[in-house]
């Protein structure tokens, strides 16, 4: 009974990958364009502050200032967690998550894939 | 099976699936990014009943029902856990696809995904090659036996997902835990480090291709009673090759001083190979294992033994004297075949309660239905099956169509792929 269980779960996984893959549209031109902002940039927090939702979430964390609105959905806590921090100045945030612990070296070479500029002071 | 027994294997599961899910179950997140988290935390959960339920200690085994019945449910959970972690990324996908549609493929891809998602991807990609090689009859049992290794590398891609995904909370036990358990079967039992050593002290000829080996303890010995069976191993020995994986073995006699005997035929390379095993040289036995037998005697009793599956009868029949009635159907190819018949005519001339019906089958599927007893023959009878998988289905189905309760019939398959 459990290699036709493996054997049907495994088909219908891959007719559902298939499935995806032919009929999610591909995604618009908006979503994909690169960044205007360079990571050189330099961005005041004022300007952070006016990206303070889930679909357009910046946060300045160490001196430099990160778009995390593409990983939010990834990231494994709850969004209630994560969110309020969008368009804040985090860093403490990220250095104390689950009882006061900081995230790992993981999650910080994670985090650079999202630089778009340094916090102007 | 005592309820003891019965429930502690069911009970460790919920626990061990229960937790976690229990744990990380979300609040206020979209239904099909809850059902992914649920998902993926449920088949972490199944994957840990499977890694506890591959570990040889006779007294888990003990307390879980068996062996037998330990592999049985180490399949069942492992690819349930397959099954319910494939939901895992579609459950994200369609989360994706309520956002918008455009974005349910992205949100699949391992190539438009972070290490941490491509790790998950490779586990269960390593998940299903793994399965799919677990399932396949055609392979030799020692190509198998690696190759269901990949399962494990499935395991460890697995963790690697959890981190990189930035897990560190407590539910890094989770990881943790399957870890352990993957270091203490290999620790304790493919390494060998839960075997008692022993030494070959007799090799007699029962039958054609047929040895029985006995053993004396070096060191402590194993306490075992008839019916069971041990894993065994056998080093090498000038111009003889061993076996360093181990074996399962019925046992056919149980000495007082610890000394065992088990029945070994020749049905692959290394039964063939041990064949040639000789005095003096060195064993290490895992175990004792399985609860075969061990209500026997306490009713009237029908016992079927076909070939090799007549040694743990032997054993029992050794140990002590029946106080019941039993028959014992005892069926071999050719009279070559017929291991101990002389020994077992000696003990059924001793003993008025056991009698004995042997029967050679040829080539032939045996009448086994003209040798079962009518129904009213079976009343109160507990029924004792040891042999082939297509003797014990043949005579499952004779015993449930003349009224014998399933909780009175009791066989051991010995299937440990």
């Amino acid at each position: 009974m459990m290699r036709v269980a493996f054997t049907v779960g495994t088909g219908l996984f891959c007719v559902a990958v298939l499935l995806v893959w032919l009929f999610s549209p591909p995604p618009s031109p908006t979503i994909e364009a690169p960044q205007p902002i360079l990571p050189a940039s330099r961005i005041p927090l004022a300007e952070v502050s006016r990206h303070g939702q889930a679909d357009d979430c910046w946060m300045a964390i160490e001196g430099k200032v990160y778009d995390l609105t593409p990983y939010l959905p990834l990231h494994p806590t709850k969004p209630g967690i994560i969110v309020p921090w969008c368009g804040q100045e985090a860093s403490e945030a990220y250095r104390t998550k689950t009882r006061g612990r900081p995230h790992s070296a993981e999650a910080g070479e994670l985090l650079e894939k999202y630089l778009i500029g340094q916090l102007a002071e | 099976m005592s309820p003891r027994r019965h429930l502690a294997l069911p009970l460790a599961a919920v626990i061990l699936v229960g937790l976690p899910v229990f744990w990380a179950f979300p609040e206020d997140l979209a239904f099909w990014r809850s059902v992914a988290i649920v998902c993926g935390w449920l088949g972490w959960g199944l994957l840990l009943v499977s890694l506890l339920l591959m570990i040889r200690e006779s007294w888990l085994a003990e307390w879980m029902g068996g062996l037998e019945r330990m592999y049985r449910w180490h399949h069942r959970s492992g690819t349930l856990a397959y099954l319910v972690l494939l939901l895992h990324p579609l459950a994200l996908s369609v989360d994706a696809w309520s956002e918008a549609p455009s974005l349910a493929w992205p949100a699949l891809s391992p190539l438009r995904n972070s290490l941490a998602v491509q790790l998950g991807w490779a586990s269960l990609l390593a998940m299903m090659l793994g399965l799919a090689l677990a399932f396949s009859r055609a392979l030799a049992y020692d190509k198998w036996r690696w190759l269901h290794l990949s399962l494990a590398a499935a395991v460890v891609l697995a963790i690697l997902h959890l981190v990189y995904l930035g897990l560190d909370d407590w539910l890094l036990w989770v990881p943790a835990a399957a870890i352990a358990l993957m270091l203490w079967r290999f620790l304790r039992s493919d390494s060998g480090q839960a075997a008692h050593p022993y030494v070959v002290t007799r090799v007699d000829h029962p039958a054609h291709a047929l040895i029985e080996v006995s053993l004396r303890p070096l060191a402590t010995a194993i306490t075992a009673r008839p019916g069971q069976f041990v894993l065994a191993a056998f080093a090498d020995a000038p111009s003889w090759k061993g076996f360093g994986e181990y074996h399962p073995f019925s046992l056919s006699r149980i000495g007082k001083d610890g000394e065992i005997a088990m029945g070994i035929k020749a049905l692959g390379d290394c039964t063939t190979r041990l064949q040639h095993v000789q005095c003096g040289f060195a064993a290490r036995v895992q175990g004792p294992f399985g609860a075969f037998l061990a209500d026997a005697g306490a009713t009237p009793g029908l016992w079927v033994a076909g070939g090799i599956g007549i040694t743990p009868f032997l054993a029992l029949l050794r140990a002590r004297p029946l106080t019941q009635p039993t028959r014992l159907i005892y069926l071999y190819r050719e009279s070559a075949d017929a291991a101990y018949i002389g020994e077992l005519n000696e003990i059924a001339a001793g003993q008025d309660s056991l009698s004995l019906v042997a029967l050679a089958t040829g080539a032939s599927d045996p009448d086994i239905e003209r040798l079962i007893p009518d129904p009213s023959g079976l009343a109160g009878c507990d029924c004792y099956l040891c042999g082939p998988p297509g003797l014990l289905d043949s005579v499952i189905g004779i015993l449930a169509a003349r009224g014998v309760a399933a909780s009175r019939i009791h066989f051991e398959r010995f299937d440990f792929r």
